[in-house]
């Protein structure tokens, strides 16, 4: 049986994922829909690793960095004309993009640690350049508003909730482009370039140029995150954009398998949700002040470590693998 | 005077830098894996040797005492970590990035298990000899006895490690254990045993990194420290900028990086602190994508 | 084949979250939010871990001590005041995060002392503690913004701001260093704006200012501001800066033997953590200092004396400093406004005791404070004082003389507020 050449885009399924979000954020209380906006900012970001890692294969340990681009370039639009929240989305979207071509065209020629290198410098070094320029409001921060939910939605309707629409909407949205672009004709370009640089170029494929591209969608990808992550907290700072953020998208990417979109869900809520159930871990066993302190880091440090032996390619390939080796297994003995 | 000065500072700055360099060298040319937990391990020895000092009272007891526990742990780390890491994520495209996601949970386990031993507490190592300035002509220079010591350290390492490496058959072990594992194995050479050792060294690198960033400071040993954070990401990027294949460049890295921030900071301004390593990478690596002495990936057939 | 598996994951994804919900599904409280008949909630959230705690982590520890001690004499009216502590690694995404968690999920009554400015307001845009009525009492940090009654209608200040402490310095240089050059480090965020605010309204012209990244202080970076100062002869160096900043400078100079007269802010100015690092006590030795408090080694003083002594059974081995006497000293005046809100507290009553009777709270500090129906405003000045031979800050002349302004452009004077006596064995009264 032969599947047809062109995916579907699975549209009706990202809707059917939106009306299950809108009866969730009916039904859950206020803290969690709190987090599950920032689970969608998380599937955002995350993607975007996926994108850039998964498939291109260029490892960057500062999209933290660029997540903060996107959430500047937002706030200031906001902050110094007023524009509408769409156009500083978009805003945030395109400066990032520009940061993130730019930064490709400077790292096409390195690999594997200088990439590295050169994205955790800039993890550390962007954000602090804020506090150079007034208009970027130093270490306090610049505010970022969006504005309450309209009346129309009736008076309950929370800021968190509205909050949540906007975010889960953008990540439906998001993922539902990236998983579009990943099945085109720049997706394979980047699978094929991945780890087999001369071959893709014999091939035809200009591997620096696709390089490029994918570390400008991917910078735009990760500029929207931003933007959505100040709106969860109404500022933008310096200390929004701390180095371990770029290392939890890393490892969100790790825990969702970096090599496919679909587990991405997986890895954003265990990122938000492992923190508070290690905290009550914590402190259902006591002991001492240092102890209750420093044990949520260990167990996701921990929990990091043993994904990575035991779980490396992530749980959705995992299970596919296992599937497909089970097929393989069945079809043959049928024979 | 305030050039002397600058210099001064950033040639002791830098050549921590490069001790961290070198540790991170050492890893990268026995196993070809970038190991981020290298300042948790620097840390945990750096507590080794407090432990030592406290309990003996001299600081140059303390030093081999972290530099052997430095060394034990690394091994103990490459033995289990990075042998069940080859076995499950050496292939796919998870295999680039594996041992950098698998090093930096490693680093927060450490820092994690450090702050709950020694946490909360306040403690110092005391600098073993004078860290006051040499006063010239009545005017007091950046340079004191404790930061000669530094110098003259990491010069002795580095002609130490460079023989090991470049002059015996330890040395060739090494460098054939990372290029060519396979044929070194043909050749007699224990491969596993090898590659622990190159984890060793550099545990043993970070100890005398972290014991001399800790007195050179103010002696305040803490998990949270700054000093610690600059050690992580300095160690790095001037291992980057010297090109991670080579233990000079490792040394010219962490020089160069140390002295550029000194004069940003002395002639340009405090802000740009955090953004400069980025630039000089950027700078270097434009010109030369494999560091300063680095070696370019050979065009295979 | 594959459309199907990725339903079954959003389908499971949904399941699951579903489920989770009902998990998570509390009791629901009589009376006020956070107020049971034996128990009083209030959350704290600061940096425990990370860069940013040094020396902060040790809040959380002297506010319980206080509060244990407290709940061990009869607590608030019969109840026991509990403080649930989180950790926010100094992030605003975690401050906001955990802040959630607290109101929403432990529901507290009030937020006591959150630190850090970029963390508190990014709580109180995300949050809303305002919209929700939650107080949010006493933030541990200078910004003068938070003073605002409009933006921030619940919340209040407790330390002076660094605007405040900026002028009453630049009144003390007008007044006793008349004709010499000032230099200034400061910190080149929000803290250092405030500074240079207070300075610019107290008319200081500074020789030289060196602005450091914080985050950057370390001995290398002191050298290099060393230097600068040198360069421009500066007589008097004030220091208006964090602890790190300021141990790293102070050692740094020792060991370049350059001694100016040294003037320290009180955020840096602790004299024990500055001990601590490794200063010897000789290079503090007649540095002038400031604090709102009675200096920590000043066992003369009855708050000192007791907060110090309950401390030391709390957590032996700990240092009495600055942070733990701020620390104890906030929970004491929390349990004051606790006890004023009447025998069945809501936040309402809380913020009215505290409106109406916040100035007149029995409190360690030897300035007044300034809580009023229209003022959320702390503690409103200094006290000038000189470190002795043995590193410790101690007043000028052995008596205690005070500086009170705003944060505007009001004018510096010398107080003659009195501090009333302590309450029996320090409790609330």
């Amino acid at each position: 049986m032969h599947k047809s050449k062109k995916e579907s885009t699975h549209l009706p399924l990202f809707i059917f994922g939106g009306v299950v979000l809108y009866f969730l954020s009916g039904m859950v209380d206020e803290l969690r829909v709190y987090q599950g906006a920032s689970i969608a900012v998380f599937v955002i970001a995350i993607s975007s690793i996926i994108l850039l890692t998964g498939y291109s294969g260029q490892v960057s340990l500062g999209h933290g960095a660029l997540m903060a681009v996107g959430a500047y370039a937002a706030a200031v639009l906001r902050i110094e004309f007023n524009a509408p929240i769409i156009l500083c989305f978009v805003a945030a979207v395109l400066a990032a993009a520009v940061g993130g071509a730019l930064l490709g065209a400077a790292a096409a020629r390195l690999s594997g640690p200088y990439l590295a290198g050169t994205t955790l410098a800039l993890a550390v070094g962007l954000p602090s350049l804020a506090n150079q320029f007034a208009v970027l409001g130093g270490e306090q921060g610049l505010g970022f508003d969006v504005g309450f939910p309209p009346l129309s939605l009736g008076e309950d309707f929370t800021q968190y909730k509205w909050f949540f629409w906007i975010a889960g909407l953008a990540a439906l949205i998001s993922i539902w482009s990236v998983r579009n672009i990943l099945n085109s004709a720049y997706g394979r370009s980047w699978r094929a370039g991945r780890g087999h640089e001369v071959a893709a170029q014999l091939a035809g494929i200009n591997t620096a140029r696709s390089k490029v591209l994918a570390f400008t969608i991917s910078a735009g990808i990760a500029g929207l995150a931003g933007a959505l992550l100040a709106m969860t907290i109404g500022t933008v700072s310096p200390s929004a954009f701390p180095l371990a953020l770029s290392f939890s998208l890393l490892t969100g990417a790790v825990l969702s398998g970096i090599t496919t979109l679909g587990g991405v869900i997986i890895g954003a809520v265990v990122l938000v949700a492992i923190p508070e159930i290690a905290d009550v871990v914590a402190h259902r066993l006591g002991s001492s002040e240092s102890v209750t302190t420093n044990l949520p880091g260990l167990i996701v440090s921990g929990l990091l470590i043993l994904t990575v032996l035991f779980v490396p390619n992530g749980p959705v390939e995992q299970h596919r693998a296992r599937k497909a080796k089970h097929e393989a297994v069945h079809s043959s003995s049928k024979k | 005077m305030q050039l002397l000065n600058t210099l001064l500072i950033g040639i002791t700055a830098g050549s921590i830098y490069a001790l961290m360099a070198i540790a991170f060298v050492l890893v990268w040319r026995s196993t070809r894996v970038v190991n981020f937990a290298q300042a948790g391990m620097a840390l945990l020895s750096t507590y080794f040797g407090y432990e030592a000092v406290s309990r003996i009272g001299s600081f140059w007891v303390a030093l081999p005492v972290a530099m052997i526990g430095g060394a034990l742990f690394a091994a103990l780390v490459e033995l289990v970590l990075m042998r069940l890491l080859v076995k499950h994520a050496s292939s796919g495209p998870i295999a680039g990035v594996a041992p950098i996601i698998a090093t930096l949970g490693l680093l927060g386990v450490i820092r994690s298990v450090v702050s709950m031993i020694w946490g909360g507490q306040d403690l110092r190592i005391v600098a073993p000899i004078s860290n006051n300035g040499f006063t010239i002509n009545g005017s007091t220079l950046v340079f004191s006895p404790l930061k000669l010591l530094i110098l003259v350290v990491v010069a002795v390492l580095l002609i130490m490690l460079t023989i090991l490496f470049q002059k015996t058959n330890l040395g060739l072990a090494l460098r054939a254990s990372a290029h060519a594992p396979e044929i070194a194995r043909l050749s007699g050479v224990r491969v596993d045993a090898v590659r622990t050792l190159g984890w060793a060294l550099a545990g043993a690198a970070g100890a005398v990194a972290g014991l001399f960033q800790t007195v050179n400071g103010n002696g305040n040993i803490s998990p949270d420290s700054i000093e610690f954070s600059l050690l992580l990401v300095s160690g790095f990027i001037a291992a980057v900028i010297g090109g991670l294949d080579s233990l000079l460049g490792a040394v010219l890295g962490g020089l160069f990086l140390g002295l550029t921030i000194s004069f940003v900071l002395m002639y340009v301004g405090g802000g740009f602190f955090f953004i400069t390593p980025f630039v000089i990478l950027l700078l270097v690596l434009f010109i030369r994508p494999q560091g300063i002495i680095g070696v370019k990936a050979g065009r295979r057939a | 084949m594959k459309a199907m598996n990725r339903r079954k994951l959003i389908t499971a994804s949904a399941v699951l979250a579903v489920v989770g919900l009902a998990a998570t599904a509390l009791p629901a409280q009589a009376a006020e939010v956070g107020v049971s008949s034996t128990e009083i909630k209030l959350g704290m959230t600061l940096p425990m871990t990370g860069t940013a705690s040094l020396g902060y982590n040790k809040i959380p520890g002297a506010a319980k001590a206080y509060f244990d001690y407290l709940n061990a004499n009869g607590g608030i009216n019969g109840r026991k005041v509990t403080l649930v502590v989180k950790d926010d690694r100094y992030v605003p995404t975690e401050a906001v995060s955990k802040t959630n968690e607290l109101i929403l999920k432990d529901k507290v009554m009030a937020l006591m002392a959150p630190l850090g400015t970029a963390n508190v307001k990014a709580v109180a845009s995300s949050v809303n503690p305002a919209r929700r009525g939650v107080p949010v009492l006493f933030v541990n940090t200078g910004f003068s913004g938070f003073a605002d009654t409009k933006k921030y209608p619940t919340t209040y200040t407790v330390l002076p701001s660094y605007v405040m402490e900026a002028k009453i310095m630049g009144q003390y240089i007008k007044e006793n260093f008349v004709g010499k050059k000032i230099g200034l480090l400061y910190q080149d965020d929000d803290f250092g704006t405030d500074a240079l605010a207070g300075f610019k309204t107290a008319g200081v012209d500074f020789a030289v200012k060196v602005a450091y990244a914080s985050g950057s202080q370390g001995a290398a970076a002191a050298a290099g501001w060393i230097t600068k100062f040198k360069a421009a002869e500066a007589d008097v160096v004030i220091l208006f800066g964090v602890s790190s900043a300021t141990s790293a400078m102070l050692g740094t100079a020792a060991q370049l033997k350059y001694a100016p007269q040294w003037m320290l802010g009180s955020v840096g100015g602790d004299a024990t953590t500055i001990k601590l690092t490794g200063v010897p006590a000789g290079v503090l030795y007649n540095a002038i200092g400031f604090s709102p408090v009675p200096a920590t080694t000043d066992m003369k003083d009855e708050y000192v004396k007791l907060f110090s002594d309950i401390y030391a059974k709390a957590v032996p081995g700990s240092a009495f400093d600055l942070n733990v006497l701020l620390g104890m000293n906030t929970a004491f005046m929390t349990a004051q406004a606790l006890k004023a809100a009447g025998q069945n507290p809501t936040r309402k009553s809380l913020m009215a005791a505290i409106d109406s009777k916040g100035a007149t709270f029995a409190n360690s500090a030897l300035v007044p404070a300034g809580y009023s129906a229209t003022s959320h405003v702390g503690l409103t000045g200094y006290w000038v004082g000189k470190y002795a031979p043995t590193g410790d800050l101690a007043p000028i002349g052995g008596t205690y003389v005070t500086y009170t302004t705003d944060s505007g452009s009001g004018p510096v004077v010398k107080s003659t507020y009195k501090r009333p006596a302590m309450p029996a064995k320090g409790l609330p009264n």
